[in-house]
C-alpha cells in the first residue's frame, strides 16, 4: 500500500515536466511536419533563434529588444505607481468619509463600467501617442481594484474595535489612521496584484493601438510583417515579465504583511 | 445692562442662519443629495473645460454627446445604426464566451476532481496564464483574419482563464466537511460529486463566469479596435479616424451603460441559479 502510494506520488510528480515537454515538443512538430504553414506558426525554436538575434540587432523593428522591455515597463511602473497613490488613499478616505463617498463615488462608478481600451482613441486625441497618453490609460485600469478593495477593505473594519475607540474619545480622524487603515491592509495588498494584473493587460492594447516601440508594438510589428516568430516571442516576453512582476510583488507583500497575518 | 441685552438678542438673530446651517448640514450626510450634486458638479465642470477648450478642441460639451448618441440612432454609420453595432458585438461576445466557457469549466472541474488531470492540464495552463489575451490578437488575425473568427477567439481566450481558474478552485477549496458528512451517510463518488461537489462549487463557478463576461467585453472592444467594420469598438475607432471625439464619447458611454447593464444582470442571474449563495464579504 505504501509503495503504492508512493511510485503515484512519483508520477504525479513527473507529469507536470512530462506535459510541458509534450507540449513544446508537439508544438515544434506541428510546424516542422507541416501542418500548420509556417506562415502562420513560428516552432519554438525559431522564437528560440530570434530571440538571441534580437538581443543585439535592431533590425526589422528598429529597436534592440531590452529597449521594448525597458519601455513597456517604464509605462507600465508609471501608471502602476499613480493608480496606487491616487487609487488607494482615495478609496480609503471613501469607506471612512461619507462626504467623500458620496462625492468621489458617482464619478467613480460612472468611469469604472468603461473597459481601459475604450479610452484609447480618446486619450490619443488628448495626449498624443507618447508616454503619457499610456500612462494615462494604464492609470485608468489600475487604478478601479485600487480604489475598490481599499473602500471595501475599510467599511470590513471590525465596528466594535471602531466603538471601543470612540468611547475612549478618539476622534474621527485618529480611528481612521488607527484602526481603519491597518484592518484594511491585507485587502488593500490584494489589490496590488490586480492592480497589476490590469496594468499588465491594459499596457499591451495601448501599444497595440498606438507606439513605436515596446512589447505591444513588437506584437503588432510582427503581424505587419508577417513574422509569427516575432508575435510569439513577444507574447511570451509579455507573459514572463507580467509574471515576474507578480512573483516580485507578492514577495513584497510576504514581507510587509508578515506582521499583520502572523 | 447693555450687555445684557445684548446676550439675549444675539442667540435669537443667530438662530435662523444656524437652523440653516443644521439644514445644509443634514443634506450633506444625506447620501442620494451628495450623489446628485456630485453628478451635477462632474458635468458642470465636464462642461466648462469643454466650453474653455481646456484640453484644445477634443473635449465636446455634455449636450453634444447627447445629440450625437440622438443622431446615432437615427442616422446610421456605416450602414448600421447604434442597436445594430451594439447588436454586432453583443453577438461576437456571446459566441466568444459560450465556447470558452464551454471548454473551461469541465476542464475546470476534472482539473479539480483528478490530480492526474491536473498534473498534465495545469502546467501547460501556468505556462498559457501570464499573457494577456490581447496579447493574442496579432496571433489571431495571422491566423483567422480580419473576420469574425479573429474576434471569437479572442474573446473566448480572455473568458478561458478566469473560468478555468475559478471552477478549479471552486472544486478545490469545497469545505472537506461536507464530503465527509456525505459520505457518512453512505454516499457514492458519484453522489459525492454531483450532488455536494457541484453545488458547493456553483457560487465560485458563476462568479468565474461573471468575471469572464467582463472580460470578454473589454476583449471585443480591443479585437474591434485593431480591425472590424462593425460594432461598438468600430464606432470608437471611426470617431478616431473622423477626429470627432463626441462620437467617442458617445461610444464610450453606451459602452459602459451596457457593461454596467451585463454586471446587474449576472448578479440577479445568480440569485436565481445560485440562491444558495452565503453572503461573502466582497
Amino acid at each position: 500500500m505504501m509503495a503504492k502510494r508512493n511510485t503515484r506520488g512519483r508520477i504525479l510528480k513527473l507529469i507536470p515536466f512530462i506535459s510541458v515537454a509534450a507540449f513544446i515538443i508537439s508544438w515544434q512538430l506541428i510546424v516542422e511536419l507541416g501542418v500548420v504553414p509556417k506562415m502562420l506558426l513560428a516552432a519554438p525554436l525559431d522564437v528560440l533563434r530570434l530571440f538571441i538575434d534580437k538581443l543585439t540587432q535592431p533590425h526589422p523593428d528598429g529597436a534592440l529588444l531590452y529597449v521594448h522591455v525597458l519601455v513597456s515597463l517604464e509605462e507600465a511602473i508609471l501608471g502602476y505607481f499613480f493608480a496606487l497613490a491616487i487609487g488607494i488613499p482615495l478609496g480609503l478616505l471613501m469607506g471612512w468619509f461619507h462626504t467623500i463617498e458620496g462625492f468621489a463615488r458617482p464619478i467613480f462608478e460612472m468611469i469604472r463600467p468603461i473597459p481601459a481600451v475604450a479610452w484609447i482613441p480618446l486619450t490619443i486625441f488628448w495626449f498624443g501617442i507618447g508616454l503619457s497618453g499610456k500612462v494615462f490609460i494604464i492609470w485608468l485600469s489600475g487604478i478601479v481594484p485600487c480604489v475598490i478593495n481599499s473602500f471595501v477593505g475599510v467599511t470590513l473594519t471590525n465596528p466594535t474595535s471602531v466603538q471601543m475607540a470612540k468611547t475612549y474619545g478618539a476622534s474621527k480622524w485618529k480611528i481612521f489612521c488607527t484602526i481603519c487603515i491597518p484592518s484594511a491592509l491585507p485587502m488593500v495588498f490584494g489589490a496590488l496584484q490586480m492592480a497589476l494584473a490590469a496594468c499588465w493587460t491594459t499596457l499591451v492594447a495601448a501599444e497595440l493601438i498606438a507606439a513605436n516601440t515596446g512589447l505591444g508594438f513588437l506584437i503588432t510589428m510582427g503581424r505587419r510583417l508577417t513574422m509569427p516568430d516575432m508575435v510569439v516571442l513577444g507574447m511570451v516576453l509579455v507573459g514572463l515579465t507580467g509574471f515576474v512582476i507578480g512573483v516580485i510583488i507578492d514577495a513584497v507583500e510576504k514581507k510587509l504583511l508578515a506582521g499583520i497575518r502572523r | 445692562m447693555a450687555s445684557q441685552t445684548g446676550t439675549t438678542t444675539i442667540p435669537n438673530r443667530r438662530q435662523p442662519p444656524r437652523r440653516l446651517i443644521k439644514v445644509l448640514f443634514s443634506a450633506f450626510g444625506n447620501r442620494y443629495f451628495l450623489y446628485t450634486l456630485s453628478v451635477v458638479m462632474f458635468l458642470t465642470f465636464w462642461d466648462l473645460a469643454a466650453v474653455q477648450k481646456i484640453l484644445g478642441n477634443f473635449l465636446p460639451r455634455p449636450i453634444e454627446v447627447l445629440s450625437q448618441l440622438m443622431s446615432l440612432n437615427t442616422e446610421p454609420l456605416a450602414s448600421k445604426t447604434l442597436f445594430e453595432h451594439l447588436w454586432a458585438s453583443i453577438h461576437r461576445v456571446l459566441i466568444g464566451w459560450a465556447i470558452g466557457v464551454s471548454i473551461a469549466v469541465p476542464l475546470g472541474i476534472f482539473m479539480g476532481l483528478n490530480p492526474y488531470v491536473r498534473a498534465i492540464v495545469k502546467p501547460v495552463f501556468d505556462l498559457l496564464k501570464p499573457m494577456p489575451p490581447i496579447s493574442w490578437i496579432s496571433l489571431s488575425i495571422l491566423w483567422f483574419g480580419l473576420g469574425e473568427e479573429s474576434k471569437v477567439f479572442i474573446i473566448a481566450i480572455g473568458s478561458f482563464v478566469p473560468c478555468i481558474l475559478n471552477s478549479y478552485n471552486g472544486i478545490r477549496l469545497i469545505d472537506p466537511a461536507l464530503y465527509d458528512a456525505a459520505r457518512m451517510l453512505g454516499a457514492s463518488r458519484r453522489q459525492e460529486i454531483v450532488e455536494v461537489g457541484f453545488f458547493a462549487s456553483a457560487p465560485a463557478i458563476f462568479a468565474g463566469l461573471q468575471i469572464s463576461l467582463s472580460i470578454a467585453w473589454s476583449c471585443v472592444l480591443a479585437a474591434e479596435l485593431v480591425g472590424s467594420r462593425s460594432g461598438m469598438g468600430f464606432i470608437i475607432i471611426l470617431g478616431m479616424n473622423q477626429s470627432s471625439p463626441a462620437l467617442i464619447i458617445a461610444g464610450m458611454v453606451v459602452i459602459a451603460i451596457t457593461a454596467c447593464l451585463i454586471s446587474v444582470g449576472m448578479d440577479r442571474l445568480e440569485n436565481i441559479v445560485c440562491p444558495w449563495k452565503r453572503e461573502l464579504p466582497q
